[in-house]
């Protein structure tokens, strides 16, 4: 069987469920909105990152990318859908690997347009003190935005399928991104670094304050959402359907 | 041609064997009924054909091969196994779509088995929107999207309307006149009785019977005579002249057990029993289960005891 057919089942099933392509729309409307936000906030703050300022609704807008990708597994959880889809794709390597693709694409090409969109909004409300920004970080801010909130729809989907469930992967994920940002954020210990968001955050931020680099926090989060995939391809290949 | 092929088949789920040492073999050209109670098995034997489960031991293939092996397999093989798993926000043809992607069959196909399974009309409908006897149609639907030689239906009929159960018994029998391999699961007796040739028994994940369902029913349920007459006396002393033992029921009429129709017929007549009705009454399936089940207790009830 090949790859090309099953991935186009996967990208029909997102596609013909409004909810999922609804997800997909507010993580480019919520990102943008709180991105020109902040920029009107942060506009006379001298001390505030330029290009996370620009960027920090997506901050707001990966809890949208951890949705599609928890909704997108977890609606295979549901009354026996998973046995339908593994009985038209028995070999569920494949058929995950197709799954994964399926989410992974269409959050790259809207997180990417969401990060464009972010730092137009972010810079607009900045006005002059955004040309401190260079050329060159604002490309990497776009870039890395785009894949960081595809990483964290990875690192859900990945989740959802080891805990055979969207709820239990939102209860987990949502709180963890919440909490972790807004009560241990102020903390910069080397530990909380190398956590899934605060890593790959390093992407969006003018001058990392952290431990980690830009692309290095980046490659951390991939890390993260690789290990995720790994344990739940393990678990969808071991346990019965 | 293409059958299904249980060998030594054994499932446990933690200490629960649901599964027990199964062997059978569902052959093309006929309905074969898959029969046992709530918690025989029969589901789960179901998903180990279908390569969902890992079985503890034993193997399950169709038409040789292990389903997994099979490289496209709903063009072989079409089941339903539980009408609900269409997601409710998708459209019944959409649902289809999906599946008929994965193995590049045209959206054309997918009309022709919304048609053929009476959904045309609400094809474009949400699934949510359907009724339980709806969403078993799509599920076959499903079943047939491939134009599979083996067909696995658990409990189809399920939620039908009486309409929609002769519906389902004539395209069992067309699918298995068109030299298909049909396996029909049922825990409804009278319902398999109505559609089956050949008949599989569960009873707690062991194979009970496996046998065309006239010699089922026939090894099982002792032949007898339905009579009713205006003269209970003189029939009852022709009966017990000629050897036969006649129970009587209380609306009247009589029933003679290890007999034939053409006998006991003849013999009232020579004796000029006034007869009101006279039938053969022919052993059900549910009668023939139960015996069989009966057996089956009494022999675990048994061995037990030693």
């Amino acid at each position: 069987m090949q790859f090309a057919p099953v991935l186009h089942a996967e990208w029909l099933k997102i596609r013909t469920v409004r909810s999922l392509p609804g997800t997909l729309l507010v993580l480019f409307a919520v990102t943008t909105a709180f991105s020109a936000v902040a920029g009107v906030d942060n506009a006379s703050d001298p001390d505030a990152d330029l290009l996370f300022t620009a960027l920090s609704g997506a901050a707001v807008g990966q809890i949208a990318a951890i949705s599609f990708g928890a909704m997108a597994v977890s609606a295979e959880y549901h009354d026996g859908a998973l046995r339908l889809s593994l009985g038209s794709v028995p070999q569920r390597g494949r058929w995950f690997a197709a799954k994964v693709t399926a989410i992974a694409v269409p959050t790259l090409l809207v997180g990417l347009l969401s990060a464009v969109a972010a730092l137009l909004a972010g810079r607009a409300g900045l006005g002059d003190a955004a040309n401190g920004l260079t050329t060159a970080e604002q490309f990497r801010g776009v870039v890395g935005c785009g894949v960081y909130l595809t990483l964290m729809a990875l690192l859900a989907a990945g989740l959802a399928t080891l805990l055979r469930s969207g709820v239990a992967t939102l209860s987990v994920l949502i709180p963890f991104v919440l909490v972790v940002s807004f009560v241990i954020g102020g903390a910069t210990g080397t530990a909380t670094d190398f956590l899934p968001d605060r890593a790959g955050q390093a992407v969006l931020q003018q001058s990392p304050d952290g431990t980690l680099g830009p692309w290095t926090g980046l490659a951390v989060t991939a890390l993260w959402a690789a290990a995720a995939l790994l344990a739940g391809a393990w678990s969808l290949r071991r346990r019965d359907a | 041609m293409t059958s299904i092929d249980v060998q030594d088949l054994t499932k446990e789920y933690g200490t629960r064997r649901a599964v027990d040492h199964l062997t059978f073999r569902v052959r093309p050209g006929r309905v074969t009924g898959f029969l046992g109670p709530n918690g025989a098995g029969k589901s789960t034997t179901m998903r180990l054909v279908l390569g969902l489960d890992h079985p503890t031991s034993g193997s399950a293939t169709v038409g040789g091969r292990p389903y997994a092996a099979i490289p496209d397999p709903l063009r072989h093989v079409g089941a339903l196994l539980d009408a609900r798993a269409a997601h409710g926000a998708r459209t019944g043809r959409n649902h289809l779509r999906v599946l008929a992607a994965s193995h590049r069959l045209p959206d054309r196909r997918v009309d022709e088995v919304l048609e053929g399974t009476g959904l045309g009309p609400v094809a474009r409908h949400r699934v949510r929107t359907y009724s339980l006897g709806m969403r078993q149609r799509l599920g076959i639907a499903a079943a047939l999207l491939g134009d599979p030689e083996v067909i696995m239906l658990d409990e189809p009929s399920n939620g039908l309307d009486p309409e929609g159960i002769v519906w389902i018994r004539t395209l069992l029998r067309r699918l298995a006149d068109e030299g298909r391999t049909v396996l029909v699961s049922s825990h409804l007796m009278n319902e398999t009785a109505s559609f089956a040739d050949h008949l599989v028994a569960l009873g707690r994940g062991r194979l009970l019977a496996d046998t065309p369902m006239r010699e089922f029913i026939d090894a099982r349920v002792r032949p007898a005579v339905r009579i009713r007459t205006s003269d209970p006396t003189v029939l009852r002393s022709t009966l017990t002249r000629h050897g036969h033992d006649a129970v009587e029921h209380t609306d009247g009429y009589w029933t003679v057990p290890d007999a034939r129709v053409e006998d006991i017929g003849r013999l009232a007549s020579a004796a000029g029993v006034p007869i009101l009705e006279l039938a053969a009454d022919e052993g059900t399936l549910e009668q023939a289960y139960l015996d069989l089940t009966a057996a089956e207790t009494e022999f675990a009830a048994q061995r037990q005891e030693t």
